[in-house]
């Protein structure tokens, strides 16, 4: 949710000695790829009209375009801004902003060459901020880190497989100081956190619903029962079994809890339809906030299913440890 | 009379009443929860900004209180400004960052923050005191329970802080020996993150050219001359568009705004809390509505009788609605205990997110906000009971006595 900067302050490493390091024949990786994060916000000045305004992004600094043997780095740079920046300022392609590090101060001139769509990226989904992507030695340049880097992202030979994987991080640590290599898996989990607290009080909430439920359905079946003792009584009098008065009971209450839990699964997905539209909508994203999948609609049949069946078996006991007369009230 | 009626009709049928009343509790419970839940947040939030007495927090423009790695330049000019303005009371600059702390062989990166100690709103002192602003050598510092475990340190003992690494020489880089002279409980750091204060200008001087004369924050006190809230809180925002107005390098947010801010990132919570708690609600209702109808539906020829031998209808009425009012303050107080419970529990799982200082709270109690919440679903359980009761007292007495008999 909101990581705070203590947390995400990050020191950051001598690319160069750090580059030479990791392309050294020693370790045989496939690809190695920079990537400057600065989490000093830059300011980006875009003028609307007569209005001046300004707009506070996260700034990326990365290779995202192949650098040209020969070509002169352009007097103006260029930038990728996101859609939303595009679409809330106005901004297209070819407009020039002014860029700075530093509030209150004029930037430098820079030109839009990309409008970039933002990932489905559950980690930054609430905060609610622009996002522009820079050549990385322009933003080096810009923050004053002269040959730093937050992070370097390392393709490993397809071949090597995870023990591979493993013996490498092994290496690279070994190696290493100043920086650390993390798997792509770990680094994964780290990052997740926010949504494995989310996912536990999901659970737990599932949980006392579940619970309710059950109650629920048992109270219902016991009054269900109850409500027609007298026709039971006159059946039990007539000649049926007890178990065939509780399997009768029983499957009643299978058949109330599944045709109960189908439409209960309708209504959820009819619900995620909207959970959705408006999730998606408030936090300007792609990503699906509520998913209704086979598995868990399964799981939500069964689960009701085992519980009505309790709740039957219960009821059914209660009904046929009475004596018919009993029942009948005389 | 009525009362005992219902309440023995009630005891008649011990296990529906328990299940009925464990149903109600669940949802009295889920309810209290989610009540605390949408109006804990704010609370404890507003708790914790207001704790230390500042009412405005001077940001790098656009950004959130150490949201970001941005800091301000020229932090001096700034602060004395700040400091001249007649309504401003005191002013706490400090800046944060990340340091590498060394003990023996023991070493942790940790979050450095630094404040002027005779101002400062960021943390409190729990053993020991507050390292002095003077230029003692070596220098003090103030360290969270987390950092002193992490690092197997105690009060007294000197370690080693440097500012970074440099990879060609292998060597930590600036190098500085800091003494621990207190233990302190830092306000909004997230919990498990080890936490170190110094002065700030020690602190500015560790971080060399990346610190000098720059601060992440600064917290201002405005004057309160008045004894209306409002009155203060207007003066504080004139305060704040005074700042935003001269200092067009910085954001000022009232305590306010921080609070929308962070109940912007936070809204799914409180938007799950209204739902699951109308939903708790609701299922009370339907849980009340069915039991009574199928109760009554049961006993129309007793009532039948009760109606025969002289009970108006409004008694019949009365008395059903009681076995509804029965039952919703029977879960209800089941409930109010059953929902303390589970928020703790709850709070307990949502203390983990990361990034969020250890004191926030997500599920408060709030009395108020309780007893109302309770209150309706007592109101919504006795009227639920009203349309099957109303159905009651409206029955023909003969033709129930007749059917009734004959079975």
């Amino acid at each position: 949710m909101t990581a705070s900067a203590p947390e995400r302050t990050a020191r950051r490493i001598r690319c160069r000695h750090a580059m030479s390091l990791l392309r050294s024949p020693e370790f045989s990786l496939r690809r190695v790829v920079v990537a400057a994060f600065a989490g000093s916000v830059l300011l980006l000045s875009v003028s609307a009209g007569a209005h001046a305004q300004r707009v506070n992004d996260t700034v990326i600094g990365a290779p995202t375009a192949p650098v040209v043997p020969g070509r002169a780095v352009p007097a103006i740079r260029e930038l990728a801004i996101d859609e939303r920046i595009a679409s809330d300022y106005g901004v297209g392609v070819g407009d020039t902003l002014r860029l700075s590090a530093e509030a209150g101060t004029i930037g430098e001139p820079v030109i839009v060459s990309a409008i970039v769509q933002r990932a489905a990226d559950p980690s930054e989904v609430a905060r609610s901020e622009f996002r522009v992507r820079l050549h990385l030695d322009h933003l080096q340049r810009l923050i004053d880190s002269d040959d730093r880097v937050d992070r370097f992202a390392v393709a490993v030979r397809p071949e090597a497989g995870a023990a591979g994987v493993d013996s490498l991080l092994a290496r690279i640590n070994h190696v290493a100081f100043g920086f650390r290599a993390h798997a792509s898996a770990d680094v994964a989990v780290e990052s997740s956190r926010t949504f494995q607290v989310v996912d536990r009080f999901h659970r737990a909430i599932g949980g006392i619903t579940i619970v309710a439920s059950a109650i629920f359905l048992l109270c219902i079946l016991l009054l269900k029962v109850e409500e027609r003792r007298r026709a039971i009584a006159a059946l039990r009098l007539a000649g049926l079994s007890r178990r065939t008065v509780a399997l009768s009971v029983i499957a009643e209450a299978a058949v109330v809890a599944v045709v109960g839990s189908v439409i209960g699964a309708g209504l959820g997905w009819v619900v995620t339809l909207a959970v959705n539209a408006y999730y998606q909508r408030v936090f300007r994203t792609p990503l699906t906030f509520a998913i209704l999948t086979p598995r868990i609609a399964l799981f939500a049949v069964t689960l009701s299913l085992v519980l009505g069946i309790g709740a039957g078996a219960l009821a059914a006991w209660r009904l046929v440890r009475t004596r018919p007369l009993v029942l009948l009230g005389r | 009379m009525r009362a005992i009626l219902a309440f023995a009709s009630l005891r008649r049928h011990p296990m529906r009443t328990l299940l009925a009343v464990l149903g109600l509790a669940i949802a009295a419970a889920l309810l209290i929860d989610m009540v605390m839940l949408a109006t804990g947040m704010r609370a404890s939030f507003r708790s914790l900004l207001t704790s230390r007495g500042y009412e405005l927090r001077v940001t790098p423009r656009g950004t959130l209180p150490f949201d970001t790695e941005a800091t301000v330049g020229s932090a001096s000019a700034l602060v004395e400004s700040l400091r001249a303005h007649p309504d401003i009371e005191r002013v706490s600059p400090s800046l944060g960052s990340t340091v590498q702390a060394q003990r023996a062989d023991r070493a942790r990166s940790a979050f450095v923050l630094g404040t002027q100690p005779d101002l400062q709103g960021e943390y409190t002192v729990v053993n020991g005191r507050a390292p002095l602003g003077t230029d003692t050598l070596p220098r003090e510092v103030i360290v969270n329970a987390v950092f002193l475990t992490a690092l197997g340190a105690t009060l007294g003992d000197t370690i080693t802080m440097s500012t970074g690494r440099s990879a060609q020489l292998r060597l930590s880089g600036t190098p500085t020996r800091v003494v621990i002279v207190g233990e302190g409980r830092f306000l909004y750091v997230p919990p498990g993150l080890p936490a170190l204060s110094a002065p700030l200008a020690a602190v500015q001087a560790f971080l060399g050219h990346a610190g000098r004369d720059r601060i992440s924050l600064a917290m201002a006190s405005v004057r309160a001359d008045t004894s209306s809230a409002t009155a203060n809180a207007e003066r504080t925002e004139v305060v704040r568009l005074w700042i935003e107005k001269t200092h067009a390098r910085v954001t000022a947010i009232s305590t306010e705004t921080a609070i929308v801010q962070v109940e912007e990132r936070l809204a799914y919570f409180r938007q799950l809390a209204i739902i699951l708690g109308a939903l708790s609600l609701l299922i009370g209702v339907l849980l009340v509505t069915t039991l009574v109808s199928l109760s009554v539906n049961e006993r129309l020829g007793e009532l039948a009788v009760l109606r025969a031998i002289g009970v108006p209808r409004s008694g019949v009425l009365q008395q059903i609605m009681l076995e509804g009012f029965m039952l919703g303050m029977a879960g209800i107080l089941l409930g109010l205990g059953l929902g303390l419970v589970t928020a703790q529990w709850l709070n307990a799982i949502l203390r983990d997110f990361p990034g969020l200082p250890a004191d926030l709270d997500f599920f408060v109690w709030s009395a108020e906000a309780a007893w109302k919440s309770l209150a309706m679903l007592l109101v919504a359980s006795t009227v639920a009971g009203a349309l099957p009761a109303w159905r009651a007292s409206q029955m023909r007495v003969a033709q129930a006595l007749r059917e009734e008999a004959i079975g």
